[in-house]
């Protein structure tokens, strides 16, 4: 049994006791056998003294309970961790931040509060999945589409309380922006509503985000302050219909430009999330593997070299699939728009119309859709880019660490970026990584992210080797002033210790509030960097 | 009848009660919402990363090279210890399955609908 630090066996009994006559006793879960059960899958600490482990687990069913909870830990100094559906792998899982927390298991609080079809909003607990959200749009016939992550499994609390991000516009896809009110169980057990859930007898909880006064519901966020238990969100009208096309630019250089028109497109809320690419990138997984090997031999070739290897390719450098929503009137007036103007700006342009959608899809055409999220149909076929598949058929991975940093959105820092990247694994001594036909990510349209991700194992040897490459990689890149925008538990306080402008007057700022909002530090100590003064080490 | 003893006669009997029986019915409902996007049977249009196909049948087809079916609801030789054993400890990147997420009951139902076909 692994206790919280600090606390004694039989103080620790005294709380399972209550715990259990707040929840009841099937929801308190303190065997070694059932404990295991919220072991972080893809812990990069699988098996080590410092994989984050729970000491046991509770499961409320309602916010009364969980205010309950809140004050036993208070009393005994607990640390406590709550889960929404503790499906948030690569970034913790449903493990906690610190070992010997308790976890509160969020997913028995599962209601669909409600779903306002015209008013366009969503107000959940914290239990519900993507696909429950979803079904319950689909098997009322509403007009709504969600803006989905990769993973469906994950809730639409959960997901945008970890800054995650979907596919669809702008508006929907940073999920953390389109919520519209939430309520919280700060660590005092107090219940409170924001916006203008904090008017008594207000209807426009979920339509008016500010209310009046200093806004507060950032400081949930990729933080420690509280527990929210009810959190809405805006949705997209569904559109009548989606149209994709696919634009090829033929230079390397063409990719400056090419970004300056999608971004226009973007910018002004014409387009869903870009997906860029690179022909000649791809054809190094195929037919071009043994001309990209040569381009590479002696190093970070020069423009000139990449442009003169592009042309002996015969192949586009970049492309990009643009994807539009609306009535099939504006989507196709918008594609050719978009034609038009990267057409002008980009000689050699190409252009190719896409699929073409009347939606909702039909339920029964589903499952053959491919790129679901997308269509706001949640998934979890992304997971075949980690699961047993052709391409590492006798060794997959136990999981993975994603790192992805902000860089900006220009194609000159995504260049420096790979061959940043590039250098940085030959330092290390691995197998060359990365050429100079890098695509972004584009999930917030504001900026590009780039990065890594490494595999995870259930073996100490080999996950040393990963925390070994992104520790390095974490370092390089914060040498140019990128950082990632979340990283599992085990590098927190690296990744935060980035952000340390005026001697890292932001973290000091919010342990400030830790102090003051959370004085017996018992909501998730540690989680981006926050601990609790006790807990605090000395920065150097 | 005194609340006490009510509430013990009540202990008493449900724990002379047999344990319910395993629903094939209600293990297809949980095996659909738990499993099925991953395990369901679609077939696998591109094993490497492909859109369309779902990581668990998409795996298993890369592992057994068409020796086994890669669908799991046409297997007839899953074992219910291993289900059980692999839906609680996960398998390569499939994660952890939580009693808050599917009860010790409902497994036991999945184990019912997995095995209805089982070759002894």
């Amino acid at each position: 049994m692994v206790l919280p630090s600090n606390v004694s066996e039989a103080d620790f009994n005294a709380v399972l006791g209550e715990f259990r006559s707040a929840v009841g006793p099937s929801w308190v879960f303190s065997s070694d056998e059932d404990v295991a059960l919220y072991r972080d899958s893809y812990s990069i600490n699988w098996g080590e003294p410092e994989e984050r482990v729970a000491s046991a687990a509770v499961a409320p069913a309602k916010v009364e309970e969980v205010q309950q909870i809140v004050r036993i830990a208070n009393r005994y100094r607990i640390p406590l961790y709550p889960i929404s559906t503790g499906r948030n792998l690569t970034y913790g899982g449903s493990a906690p931040n610190m070992r010997g927390s308790v976890v509160v298991d969020l997913k028995r609080m599962n209601r669909i509060l409600e779903v306002d079809e015209k008013r366009a909003f969503a107000l959940v607990e914290p239990g519900v999945s993507y696909f429950d959200l979803y079904n319950h749009i689909r098997e009322r016939n509403l007009k709504l589409m969600l803006d989905v992550p990769d993973p469906g499994w994950g809730s639409p609390m959960g997901n945008s309380l970890d800054h995650g991000a979907g596919y669809t516009m702008a508006a929907f896809r940073d999920h953390f922006a389109s919520h519209c009110g939430m309520e919280v169980v700060t660590p005092d057990g107090e219940l409170i509503r924001t916006g203008m859930g904090a008017v008594p007898n207000a209807d426009s909880w979920q339509d008016f985000h500010y209310g009046a006064g200093p806004t507060v519901d950032g400081l949930f966020a990729q933080s420690n302050f509280g527990i929210v238990t009810k959190m809405g969100f805006w949705l997209m009208p569904m559109p009548e219909a989606f149209l994709s096309g696919s634009v090829t630019v033929p230079r390397h250089q063409d990719l400056e430009a090419l970004v300056g028109e999608v971004s226009y497109l973007e910018d002004s809320g014409l387009t869903g999330m870009p997906q860029y690419g690179s022909p000649v990138g791809q054809a190094a997984f195929g037919p071009g593997a043994a001309a990209m090997a040569s381009l590479m031999q002696n190093g970070w070739p020069s423009a000139e070299a990449i442009e003169n290897f592009v042309a002996a390719q015969k192949r586009p450098a970049w492309s990009v699939q643009l994807y539009f929503y609306g009535p099939e009137e504006t989507v196709r007036a918008t594609w050719q728009a978009a034609k038009r103007r990267i057409g002008k700006a980009i000689a050699g342009a190409t252009f190719q119309d896409g699929e073409f959608l009347t939606l909702p899809i039909p339920k029964e055409k589903e499952p053959a859709q491919s790129d679901k999220p997308r269509l706001g149909i949640p998934a979890l076929e992304v997971f075949n880019m980690v699961a047993r598949n052709a391409g590492n058929a006798n060794d997959p991975s136990d999981g993975h660490a994603d790192l992805f940093v902000t860089i900006p959105r220009k194609a000159s820092a995504l260049f420096e970026s790979a061959r940043v990247l590039y250098e940085t694994y030959k330092e290390l001594g691995l197998p060359a990584r990365g050429n100079p036909f890098p695509t972004p990510f584009t999930y917030y349209s504001r900026c590009f992210w780039t990065g890594t991700t490494v595999p995870t194992w259930r073996d100490p040897e080999k996950n040393a080797r990963s925390r070994a490459i992104f520790e390095k990689v974490i370092n390089r890149c914060a040498e140019h002033g990128w950082v990632g925008y979340r990283t599992s538990p085990a590098f927190q306080d690296l990744l935060i210790s980035k952000y340390s402008f005026n001697n890292h007057s932001l973290l000091r700022f919010q342990e400030k509030l830790k102090d003051s909002i959370d004085p017996n530090g018992i909501i998730s100590p540690g989680r981006y960097g926050i601990w609790p003064a006790s807990m605090r080490k000395s920065r150097a | 009848m005194r609340p006490a003893f009510f509430l013990l006669l009540l202990v008493v009997l449900a724990n002379s009660l047999p344990a319910q029986t395993p629903s094939e019915t209600n293990g297809k409902a949980v095996f659909e919402k738990w499993c099925a996007p991953c395990h369901g049977a679609v077939a696998p249009k591109n094993v490497m990363f492909g859109t369309g196909a779902l990581a668990g049948t998409s795996a298993l087809a890369v592992k057994y090279k068409g020796k086994k079916p890669a669908v799991l609801e046409q297997r007839t030789d899953l074992a219910p210890a291993m289900i059980k054993s692999v839906v609680r400890h996960g398998l390569y990147g499939m994660p952890i399955t939580r009693k808050t997420e599917v009860s010790d009951a409902e497994l036991e139902d999945v184990v019912a609908y997995l095995t209805r076909n089982r070759k002894k």
